[in-house]
């Protein structure tokens, strides 16, 4: 009893001390603006040290796209060693978290990750947080045609984007032809396959329906292969026309239905999440699997079994019998990307950073040559043959491309758009709601 | 266990009491398993390779270990430095919440002043604030007192937000405690710090053990006030560590279920250590009601 009161006593004073201490030390080191600091005594260097700070959403810097973000900065710090920067990466939902409280404290770091959407970027390029871009930078920089668009405002530019992402099946051929099923081109097809796989007991496709947005990226598809015109599903999201009259909105509803009907997603699809969903397909336990383009590194990556890399193959969505959409309409957009903020004490550095990282040399043809990203700039001269059959294909789709939809009918409306819609799916996909309560409601929430 | 005929009613109160017995032993079976299958289910899941998982079955047994795991969480993961930071931060925040919860729930329960219902009352509406609801208007606040990214940044609304529960804990548990020991003290000539650290203090072990426990784990969890308040790497704390392995899309699994292996054991230990106390200390704090 005595040693305890003792301790407890020491513990909390010694607590107490450490706190003080360390609050101290650290007022003493953490200078109010921490842009730039004092020179430092190398002589050689150049006069001045300069920070950037560098907002992520790429929490590990290891894998993917973090890797490649970390590659190009430590590749950048190298070639100037004046230049320090600090990077801090938060997952999605606490950056965007995060990203507010800068806003609102007016401190956003000197360079951030931006999302082409309406729903994100809009309101950041309005009030001005973002630094304004010249486009004549960017002359050669190969961006794809309309890929800047969701980074302008005003036709001013204020973003730069990283990646062309695209939606895809991915289809494991050996499970196609070991049960005599036909790769779909079509939408009976489709319908035709999943009967078939079912009657097996094997999984037709596998889709992450817990997150959702993968629900309307399937559903903008199917718009598109019927109504054969990108701008259908986005006129009735702005309410130009609406879900509920427009009849090749409804006939996608009814297929969407037909599919889900007919047994092609996975056994309990809506609690899937992206890991059980595309481990579903790498443990060729499905044979299809829904997802974007930015998957195509799976053919090449080690940790997945040789017959599973010998045997993937991507193909576009289906056209839809009697539809106007032809197999080269496809749903893709650009989501990712970066802005400079307008605020930065070192603006003009920042700018060059991003210049840097986005040169042909460095995001598009590092992250293409190791399978990291599909760039949304033209990568065809970083070809290098030896490319994975992934890449290939898609590569193919993209070049052969008759139209692309932008960003997704999801994030197009800023506001609680996003969340309504993404609920309505999923609830319209576990057969809660039927089509007229599925597509009423998306124009009850459609922003009047 | 019944033969044909006649029962005398011992057999009969033996065979309730045999058969009360196999249902006690087949709940706490039960609830064993549910406590610890989780555990087993984390260590299964931090030792296979990540695209493994989600299989067929609930568990999978790896044909060999795959202990790159936990190489990758020390290393990618960085868990020596965010445990360390871990460490500091729920240190400092559990010794202030304890002594804070002490000395207030002691001014409260046992000296008479006026209004003192009502600043009870104001403490414990603390319960109810959101942590979300002060995100923002903190961070600004921080910035402008030049603490944020510093562990001060955590440490405070640290103990703020586990202040109200402590206290409730301690005032309900202090309650129950009679006052004729420290009564005896002061007539001995006590004075009132030293009546609270070497009378009360060791009086109230269970009370201070469950605070101790559910800040500590309350502390060590916490995410998005760590991530809000804090910028650079140096700070981080454990949680940090899964996010170390979050992809764009796709995360790295069985490395986020090395690192929750590894940022379980502090809390688990403690729990099995300190396990008596918490239990005595809830109910004890319960009587108040």
């Amino acid at each position: 009893m005595k040693l305890l009161k003792k301790s407890l006593i020491a513990v909390v004073i010694m607590a107490m001390l450490f706190g003080l201490a360390a609050c101290a030390a650290e007022k003493a080191s953490n200078s109010p603006t921490p842009s730039t600091t004092a020179p430092e005594d190398s002589p050689e260097q150049q006069p001045e040290t300069i920070t950037i700070n560098f907002f992520s959403n790429l929490p590990d810097r290891t894998a993917g796209q973090g890797l490649l973000e970390q590659t190009i900065l430590d590749n950048y710090m190298k070639e100037n060693p004046h230049i320090t920067i600090k990077v801090e990466a938060l997952q999605d939902e606490p950056y965007k978290q995060k990203f507010q409280s800068y806003v609102a404290s007016n401190n956003l770091p000197d360079i951030f990750n931006v999302w082409g959407q309406p729903s994100f970027f809009q309101a950041v390029m309005e009030k001005g947080y973002a630094a304004e871009l010249n486009p004549d930078d960017y002359k050669d920089y190969g961006f794809f045609e309309g890929s800047t668009t969701d980074f302008s405002y005003n036709g001013k530019l204020y973003g730069l984007p990283r990646n062309q992402d695209m939606t895809t099946v991915f289809i494991n051929k050996a499970i196609f032809n070991d049960n005599n099923v036909k790769i779909p081109t079509t939408y009976n097809e489709l319908v035709n396959a999943a009967k078939a796989f079912r009657a097996k007991g094997i999984q037709p496709l596998s889709i992450n329906g817990r997150d959702k947005w993968i629900l309307n990226l399937f559903f903008q598809d199917l718009v598109i292969k019927v109504s054969g015109n990108q701008r259908t599903i986005y006129d009735a999201s702005t309410g130009k026309t609406s879900f509920a009259s427009d009849p090749d909105i409804r006939k996608a509803a009814e297929l969407f239905k037909g599919l889900v009907d007919a047994g092609l997603f996975q056994d309990s699809f809506t609690s899937a999440d992206y890991g059980a969903a595309q481990n579903l397909f790498l443990q060729e336990q499905a044979a299809m699997f829904y997802m974007g383009a930015w998957e195509v590194g799976m053919a090449s990556n080690p940790d997945n079994s040789e017959h599973f890399r010998q045997n993937v193959a991507l193909i576009p969505f289906p056209t839809v019998e009697g539809g106007k959409g032809k197999i080269t309409d496809v749903c893709a957009w650009n989501g990712g990307g970066y802005a400079v903020s307008a605020s930065s004490p070192v603006k003009d550095e920042a700018i060059k950073l991003l210049n840097y990282m986005m040169h042909p040399d460095n995001w598009p043809k590092i992250g293409w040559q190791q399978g990291l990203v599909v760039p949304g700039q033209n990568y065809k001269e970083y070809m290098t043959g030896k490319e994975n059959v992934l890449q290939v294909q898609l590569t193919d789709i993209l070049n052969t491309a008759t139209s692309m939809s932008g960003t997704p009918w999801n994030d197009f409306n800023p506001g609680d758009w996003k969340a309504n819609v993404e609920n309505l799916i999923q609830e319209f996909a576990a057969g809660i709601t039927t089509v007229d309560e599925f597509l009423e409601a998306l124009d009850n929430v459609v922003p009047k | 266990m019944t033969s044909a005929g006649y029962d005398s009613p011992l057999k009969n109160a033996k065979t309730k009491a045999r058969a009360l017995r196999y249902i006690q032993i087949i709940l706490c079976a039960l609830m064993t398993v549910g406590c610890v299958f989780p555990l087993i289910w984390l260590i299964d899941f931090s030792l296979v390779k990540a695209n493994e998982l989600f299989g067929k079955n609930f568990l999978v047994w790896p044909k060999e270990p795959h202990w790159e795991n936990y190489y990758l969480a020390l290393t990618d993961g960085k868990v020596p430095q965010y445990l360390l930071n871990s460490v500091f931060v729920s240190f400092v925040s559990v010794g202030l919440i304890v002594l804070l919860s002490v000395m207030m729930s002691y001014g409260f329960t046992r000296m008479k002043w006026r209004l003192s219902k009502v600043f009870l009352n104001i403490v414990l509406l603390g319960f109810m604030i959101p942590i979300h609801a002060t995100l923002l208007s903190n961070f600004i606040t921080f910035s402008r007192l030049h603490i944020q990214d510093s562990p001060m940044a955590l440490i405070i609304p640290y103990v703020a937000f586990n202040l109200p529960q402590a206290t409730f804990i301690m005032t309900g548990f202090m309650d129950s405690v009679p006052k004729e020991i420290e009564e005896s003290a002061l007539m001995d000539g006590c004075s009132i710090l030293r009546l609270l650290f070497t009378i009360v203090f060791p009086v109230l072990k269970p009370a201070v053990m469950t605070v101790i426990i559910t800040s500590f784990i309350n502390v060590w969890n916490e995410f998005i006030m760590a991530a809000t308040y804090l910028t650079s790497d140096r700070f981080r704390t454990l949680p940090f560590s899964i996010y170390n392995f979050a992809g764009m899309y796709s995360s790295n699994y069985s490395a986020q279920f090395a690192v929750m292996t590894l940022s379980a054991l502090p809390s688990l230990i403690a729990y099995v250590i300190l396990n008596k106390h918490i239990t005595k200390g809830i109910a004890a704090g319960a009587v108040k009601g």
